[in-house]
């Protein structure tokens, strides 16, 4: 028996607002477990953009992916995870609300791989919006900003589309095995 | 041990001692945190920024932590203090461009400082109450929903990795940079873990839902007093029924004595 009272904002059921939760819950788990000793910048991004998009393929509806933004910040502060500080969050949910914004405009964003791959480049990208944010606060230049910008964003951008690029195949897989809804099957 | 009663083990973990900092209410702390971080992104000139990294410094030990704590906290901003002064020098060349570059670096580190107290003096249940107030109780329910499952997962994780090490997969770290140990992890880890949650949500939701969770819009919470005085009425009436019952018992007794008697 499936509900479908919905629970949270008037959009999800609470099977999915709790799947979202768990997807949530990985992006934490493998942040701390999966850490790979690379050494490159940006390489947490891999599984972060991975969950993201996987979330809102997995519940495609508009606020998915901020969803488990919010709560993979809200986790990673709760275990004592955010070495940033309470300002971590943002690191979470500017990403996640890009991979909604663009899946307002995209709907078939997480079956193919050419958006996938894109979308979750430039999500990955806006992760460093609130550094240069506070960088241009602190009295630092445009100019400096965007370079240093460049800098550190280039391995994460390349991680986040790494990472978004197994999504549409898992999320195939779980559609044939009816795990999850196929919106294309009536 | 030792390690544990000196200092902490990782960054923005919280200390449970007892300090000034520590007894604030999280209100307090947060609106301290916030103001100093709005004062040091303001200040430009040398002589307000001693100002500003003494105030913050102050802060910082009066929650009762020591050196080793900030340099495990700030050891992270090192790696983006010589990007900035590399690009400074870069862009302004040797002289001019040494103390506006030391000044961003040390702004943006002093900038997290008042948050990185707030973790490492406020637990998380303390966090939890303050956010009560102002997030909705469906979103915090999700949240320490997903916290729950935290140690679930890492050991689901744990045995699926196992099996399916035992079963061939290529999942050993030294295979890490070949193509084969990422497809093993997506098709052998990562797919069975989503399988596993996707009936986990299931699950966890029917349970919910039949205990009433979600069905109101504002959070039920059982009154202990209420529920008290309920089982207490509940008991009264129990055991006055009880002492009908055995009187009903003594009567059939003894009719069944009777009986027997008249039986025999």
């Amino acid at each position: 028996m499936k509900s479908n009272v919905k629970f949270l904002w008037n959009r999800f059921t609470m099977r999915e607002a709790l799947l979202l939760g768990f997807c949530a819950t990985f992006i934490v788990l493998t942040k701390v477990t999966l850490r790979m000793k690379l050494g490159i910048s940006g390489h947490s991004l891999f599984f972060l953009m991975f969950f993201l998009m996987l979330a809102r393929g997995i519940v495609p509806k508009t606020g998915a992916a901020t969803l488990v933004g919010l709560l993979a910040g809200g986790i990673s502060i709760a275990l004592g995870l955010a070495h940033k500080g309470p300002l971590i969050m943002l690191n979470f949910i500017l990403p996640a609300l890009f991979v909604d914004f663009a899946g307002i405009f995209l709907p078939n964003l997480t079956s193919r791989y050419l958006t996938c791959v894109l979308i979750g480049g430039i999500a990955a990208a806006s992760k460093g919006i609130s550094g240069s944010l506070i960088e241009l606060l602190a009295g630092a230049p445009m100019k400096i900003v965007l370079m240093k910008a460049l800098f550190e964003g280039m391995g994460g951008v390349i991680f986040g589309m790494l990472g978004s690029l197994p999504v549409p195949a898992i999320i195939r897989k779980l559609q044939i095995n009816r795990l999850i809804p196929n919106p294309n099957e009536k | 041990m030792r390690r544990r009663m000196t200092g902490s083990d990782y960054a923005c973990q919280y200390r449970a001692i007892d300090s000034p900092i520590h007894r604030l209410p999280a209100g307090w702390k947060m609106l301290i945190s916030t103001a100093l971080s709005i004062w040091i992104l303001m200040v430009r000139e040398p002589q307000p920024l001693l100002l500003a990294t003494a105030a913050c410094f102050l802060y910082y030990f009066l929650a009762r932590l020591n050196l080793s704590d900030l340099w495990r906290d700030t050891r992270f901003f090192l790696v983006q203090f010589f990007i900035l002064q590399f690009l400074y020098l870069y862009q302004f060349g040797y002289p001019a461009g040494v103390w506006p570059g030391i000044r961003t670096s040390l702004q943006i580190v002093l900038f997290f400082i008042p948050g990185i107290v707030f973790l490492r003096t406020t637990q998380v249940s303390s966090m939890m109450k303050g956010l009560r107030k102002i997030v909705p109780y469906r979103i915090l329910f999700l949240l320490f929903t997903s916290l729950r499952f935290v140690p679930f997962f890492a050991r689901e994780m744990q045995e699926i990795s196992l099996a399916q090490r035992l079963r061939g997969a290529r999942l050993s770290p030294k295979q890490s940079r070949h193509l084969l140990f990422w497809h093993d992890v997506f098709s052998c880890i990562v797919l069975p873990m989503l399988v596993r949650a996707i009936k986990t949500a299931d699950e966890a939701a029917l349970s919910a839902q039949a205990r009433g969770m979600g069905s109101r819009s504002e959070r039920t919470y059982y009154d202990v007093r209420e529920l008290e005085a309920y089982l207490a009425s509940r008991q009264q009436t129990c055991t006055s029924t009880d002492r009908i019952g055995t009187e009903n018992e003594d009567d059939l007794a003894g009719a069944t004595i009777k009986g027997e008697t008249f039986n025999k």
